[in-house]
This record gives structure tokens, C-alpha cells and sequence, in this order.
């Protein structure tokens, strides 16, 4: 059987180029739309600004941080993906959602051509994760879709969570006034 | 039936896995393809190990050898690319291969008794049985019991 060669044939499609943020979690490499970013932040920067969930409904969600006047989720990505946990150094704030994501380290912008289709082979939590995948200098990449870091059924739940421990804490605030 | 039509319907291609060869109809086999690198990320769908870029295509590719070894095969040589039926679409997908292919036109025979679902029959080539596959029952299967009863066969 004729072995085919390795030759990789590029597209002559001409698409808008995306820019990206490649991001690395537990040695693994992402790219997220820059668009969908806020800010980055060291996670030193924010250690003062973040509150502690005191009984994680998600092993994922232990704190949340107040950014202009609105309460964001902090995101664990090495726990979402089921990566061996490490110390994430930075914290994406993402723009459209309430939720900033813990990672190891920004790698650099880079632009993509496209999101190739996830394959239908993929089944799992993946297909929530991520937009797709992009091919940049010989390797492939998952692009994140950032809504896929939490569903509006968590989004529910740790707001109620965190809404009754604020309640309960004013009651406690004015109970020793 | 005409004859080619006949031959077709019996034509396959021989693949190794480990130590043992397999067969899969030929009409869904599209090429063998060097090993070039896996591209692996985070996921959950059980028997994916990642995927390769083959012509410029991005494709899946299963870890069929716990399924049908029992055990991790060692170092691939090939990746065999053949053709995932999705409904009326299909998908090219690779499984990883040791050893090179042949094309083979044989007799198909009932597979035997207890076989798991997903080998759909089997035929002689000299003095050795081959086991053809259902490619997408393999590539699905993900019941514990069918590794033991697939390693089983192969013992002396």
C-alpha cells in the first residue's frame, strides 16, 4: 500500500486572521479570542481583592473578585480541564462573562487563520470547552469558548451560594453591632 | 452480483495491531500514513488519543489497542486513515498501526461464539484466522469485558 507523503496543503481560502492570547496551563498550551479578554492580572496583584467561597459548591470555584461593581467567579483551569494542579501565576478577567480564569502563564499573541471544527470523534466535556482547534507553527491548539468555563446552571447555583454567605454575614455583621 | 461487485464486497486490508492482524473492508480504508505527530489536549472521550494533520486536515485518532490487546501497543509505525460513518457524512479518522498493510479478497465466515460486537466476522489467510472489525463499533466500544475477550482469542 502506497504510503502518502507528508506534505500538509494549506488553504487558499483567504479568511480574516483572529487574533489570540496563547495561555499554558499545567504545561498545556490554549488560545483564547483577545476580544474575549478583559484584563490580565498577576495573581499577587488581585490576592487582596478576591473572596474565599467557604463551602465550594465546585472544586473549580473557590473565590470570586469584585471588578466594577460586578462579581466575578475565579475559574481554576488546571481543575475545569482535569489537569495535575500548579500554581497559576495570572488571571484572565474575561469581558462578556462573570468569570476570571486562573492559568500558569501567558505564552504570546498570535494570529489565526481559522478554528477548524472540533471532530465528531470528540464527545465530551470538550465540545463545551472549546470552539475548536487552531493550527499554529506545526502544532494544534484548542481554542476556548469562554462561556464553556461555567454553564448557567453553575452560574445559578454559585450565585445563590454566594448571595446567602453575603446575607449571612451582614446578619452576623449586625447581630455583634 | 457482478464479479468485481463480488470481489469488492470481499476485499480487505490486513492491519497490524501489536502483535496480532486485523482486517477492515477495504471500501472504508483511505491510506496509510507515516507517523507524523500526535496533537494531544485535554479532554474527556474515552479511546481518543488525539489528533494528527493529514493533508491539511485535522483527524482523530483512537487508541483502539486496550480494546483489542488488552494492553497499550508499543511504538507505532503507520497511521491507518479510514473512513468514520457519521449518518449520511463521514469523518477520516486514524488508528495507529506496527506493522505495514496488505490488501487481502477472502471468504467471510460468521465471526465466532462470544466474539465481541464489534468483530463482525472472520476469514483464513494461509494458516491464520483474521477477525474483520466493525470500525464504528470498535472506535465505540467501551465495555471493560470486550479487551479480556479480544486478548483472549489471541492466546495459544
Amino acid at each position: 500500500m502506497k504510503i502518502a507523503s507528508q506534505d500538509v496543503g494549506k488553504s487558499k481560502r483567504t479568511r480574516r486572521s483572529e487574533p489570540v492570547i496563547l495561555f499554558s496551563v499545567a504545561h498545556q498550551t490554549f488560545a483564547i479570542s483577545a476580544d474575549s479578554v478583559q484584563e490580565i492580572r498577576s495573581t499577587d496583584s488581585m490576592a487582596g481583592a478576591a473572596n474565599e467561597i467557604e463551602q465550594p459548591l465546585l472544586a473549580k470555584v473557590r473565590h470570586t473578585i469584585e471588578r466594577a461593581h460586578r462579581k466575578y467567579f475565579v475559574v481554576n483551569a488546571c481543575t475545569h480541564f482535569n489537569l495535575p494542579i500548579t500554581r497559576p501565576t495570572l488571571v484572565l478577567i474575561l469581558r462578556q462573562l462573570r468569570v476570571a480564569v486562573l492559568v500558569d502563564k501567558i505564552e504570546r499573541m498570535a494570529e489565526i487563520n481559522a478554528v477548524h471544527a472540533l471532530p465528531r470523534a470528540f464527545i465530551g466535556e470538550e465540545r463545551r470547552w472549546y470552539r475548536g482547534l487552531a493550527y499554529v507553527e506545526d502544532h494544534v491548539i484548542p481554542v476556548i469558548e469562554p462561556a464553556g468555563f461555567l454553564t448557567r446552571k453553575e452560574f445559578l447555583a454559585l450565585d445563590r451560594v454566594t448571595k446567602a454567605a453575603e446575607s449571612q454575614r451582614e446578619m452576623e455583621g449586625a447581630v455583634q453591632a | 452480483m457482478t464479479a468485481m461487485e463480488n470481489a469488492d464486497r470481499n476485499s480487505f486490508v490486513l492491519l497490524q495491531v501489536g502483535e496480532r492482524r486485523f482486517a477492515l473492508p477495504s471500501e472504508i480504508v483511505d491510506e496509510l500514513a507515516p507517523p507524523v505527530r500526535l496533537h494531544t489536549f485535554p479532554h474527556t472521550s474515552a479511546l481518543v488519543a488525539g489528533v494528527i494533520v493529514r493533508r491539511g486536515h485535522i483527524v482523530p485518532v483512537y487508541d483502539v489497542a486496550p480494546t483489542l490487546l488488552g494492553k497499550e501497543s508499543p511504538t507505532h509505525r503507520f497511521y491507518l486513515i479510514a473512513q468514520r460513518a457519521f449518518g449520511k457524512s463521514s469523518e477520516a479518522s486514524a488508528i495507529p498501526l506496527n506493522g505495514e498493510c496488505e490488501l487481502a479478497t477472502a471468504e467471510l465466515q460468521p465471526p465466532g461464539e462470544g466474539r465481541p460486537a464489534y468483530i463482525s466476522g472472520t476469514f483464513e489467510i494461509g494458516q491464520e484466522s483474521v477477525e474483520l472489525l466493525n470500525f464504528e463499533l470498535l472506535v465505540t466500544d467501551q465495555s471493560p469485558e470486550s479487551a479480556n475477550d479480544s486478548h483472549a482469542e489471541a492466546q495459544p
